[in-house]
């Protein structure tokens, strides 16, 4: 764990030095979630629309604008730096765990992600909407966000360790749209066509959005919570293991 | 395990062998190399562009799979005890792997903190290994507004924080002015006197005789000679009844069957 940690600081050094890498985080989901509103927010007016549950339809976006900022794998292009500037071989070629290498990315991406995570959600409060589960359910809705930036960097890593290039790497990134509009990204779920509906159901992203709008809209519905909490740890999972795997057979 | 005492020698291998891909289309970039180094030599391992010399150094230093043969480093299986291997050796590849964004001592710092050192030790290492290669005044800068040579040398720094048995050096003055060149060559004459295995690949063949005790060529992913510098000229010279000693580029251009040809003024260099 101590190497993890040691590795970790040195990502969060190389994040907080290169700012600009941050900034597009932040202002294209905010750009999203007033778009989608300007364009949406009079089809859902509050005072009428029982799913927004008394709030304006921003509240019903924000969380689309999280997920967007969780999911763009800076971390991931840092990795392609390391591969093609050699540092990645001068670890690899040290008695550092495997593991370690890739926690170490992973803990800084979990950092940067409270951080973007907490930033998109007090501009939101600044502009109205509130969180209708509290403190708690704002800690929740950050942690959330977070566990999800680390599992969208752990499969863009894999890309990256594959190709080794960062133009790939970047182009698998955009897999993610797809994703995030096969949702419930406008209306809730049964408010879909059918084929969308089973679509949105077979999503994993679904059960995080819907778990992050919860805790926007309502109090804490832990049978809306969990699931979402159930995917980030099935896939976070999921992905280290892949990432420890593929540098163990990186040759 | 760690048998590094007495006889041992420093790098072993034995009938080593390297594809890239499969069937076919498979690329032999090593074919059956035997090789040995002692401890305490400068060992130069030369050769053409794209002859095996990075691969090699790439299996030995566990960053590469072997396709088949053994090989042992520091009197560790490079194959099956690739951790206690990555204990005893340095490596300095052709790329210096640095970390643009952080300084030179954080560098170095982190550096000896994956090798287990504590924070304390760290840092005096840190501060011994910048007087070494003379960078104690951009210590503190980040890594990316230093020059070619500079980097260098602390990729050859951060190479030395855990005292390695072995350093293996790949291509280490590639790209430097001279002057820098000549720094590398002090700072590796001073690692081997403190009794640091140096096995080092170059095409510079004037760096190789400067610096090597026994020098390999290598062609097409085998050995061609092996032997100390005055060995090989001394064969050479032999060989063709030269009536004084071929420098080692005529050692070279005669192991790897290249001639070099006098066309319209300019020297080329063609395959025999």
């Amino acid at each position: 764990m101590t190497q993890a940690w040691l590795l970790g600081q040195r990502a969060l050094r190389e994040g907080w030095r290169t700012p600009e890498a941050l900034l597009p985080t932040l202002f294209i989901p905010l750009f999203f979630l007033v778009v989608n509103v300007g364009q949406a927010g009079k089809i859902f007016p509050a005072a009428s629309t029982s799913f927004l549950h008394g709030q304006g339809y921003g509240a019903f976006q924000l969380p689309v604008s999280l997920l967007l900022a969780a999911s763009f794998g800076t971390a991931a292009l840092f990795l392609v730096e390391d591969i093609e500037g050699g540092y990645f071989d001068k670890l690899r070629a040290a008695p550092i765990s495997r593991t370690a290498i890739v926690m170490g990315r992973l803990i800084a991406e979990l950092a940067r992600g409270l951080l973007i995570a907490a930033a998109v959600a007090v501009l939101g409060m600044a502009f109205g909407i509130s969180i209708a589960s509290g403190p708690l359910g704002f800690l929740l809705l950050v942690g959330l966000t977070a566990l999800w930036s680390v599992v969208f960097v752990g499969f863009m890593q894999l890309i990256a360790l594959k190709t080794r290039s960062a133009a790939a790497t970047n182009s698998g990134g955009l897999v993610f749209f797809p994703l995030l509009f096969l949702t419930p990204n406008f209306v809730p779920r049964d408010l879909l066509t059918r084929p969308m509906e089973i679509a949105a159901t077979l999503n994993p992203v679904t059960y995080v959005m819907e778990a992050l709008r919860s805790v926007i809209l309502r109090d804490l519905v832990w049978s809306e919570i969990l699931p979402g909490f159930a995917v980030v740890a099935v896939l976070g999972a999921l992905m280290l293991a892949l990432n420890v795997r593929m540098i163990r057979h990186y040759d | 395990m760690d048998d590094t005492s007495g006889a041992t020698p420093a790098v072993r291998a034995e009938a080593l062998v390297k594809h890239y891909g499969s069937g076919t289309g498979a690329i032999e970039a090593v074919r059956g190399v035997d090789l040995t180094v002692e401890a305490g030599e400068v060992f130069g391992f030369l050769g053409p562009n794209g002859a095996g010399k990075s691969t090699m150094v790439r299996m030995l230093t566990t960053l590469l799979s072997i396709t088949s043969g053994t090989a042992t480093v520091a009197g560790a299986d490079v194959a099956h005890e690739p951790d206690a291997v990555r204990h005893r050796i340095g490596v300095a590849l052709q790329e210096a792997g640095l970390d643009p964004r952080q300084t030179g001592r954080e560098l170095l710092v982190l550096q000896s903190r994956l090798f287990g050192l504590s924070a304390h030790e760290a840092s005096a290492r840190t501060e011994d290994l910048l007087a070494l290669v003379e960078l104690e005044d951009a210590a503190d800068r980040r890594i990316k507004s230093y020059s070619g040579g500079m980097k260098r040398r602390l990729d050859l720094a951060s190479a030395l924080v855990h005292e390695p048995q072995v350093l293996f050096l790949d291509e280490p003055t590639t790209g430097l002015d001279p002057a820098s060149r000549l720094t590398v060559w002090d700072e590796v004459r001073r690692i081997n006197e403190r009794g640091t295995t140096v096995f080092l690949t170059t095409q510079y063949l004037e760096e190789a005789d400067q610096l090597c005790d026994r020098l390999a060529i290598i062609d097409d992913g085998v050995i061609v000679r092996e032997g100390t510098p005055a060995q090989l000229k001394a064969e050479l010279r032999e060989r063709q009844g030269l009536a004084s000693d071929p420098t080692l580029d005529e050692v070279f251009l005669d192991a790897t069957g290249r001639t070099r040809e006098r066309v319209a003024g300019d020297v080329r260099e063609v395959v025999a």
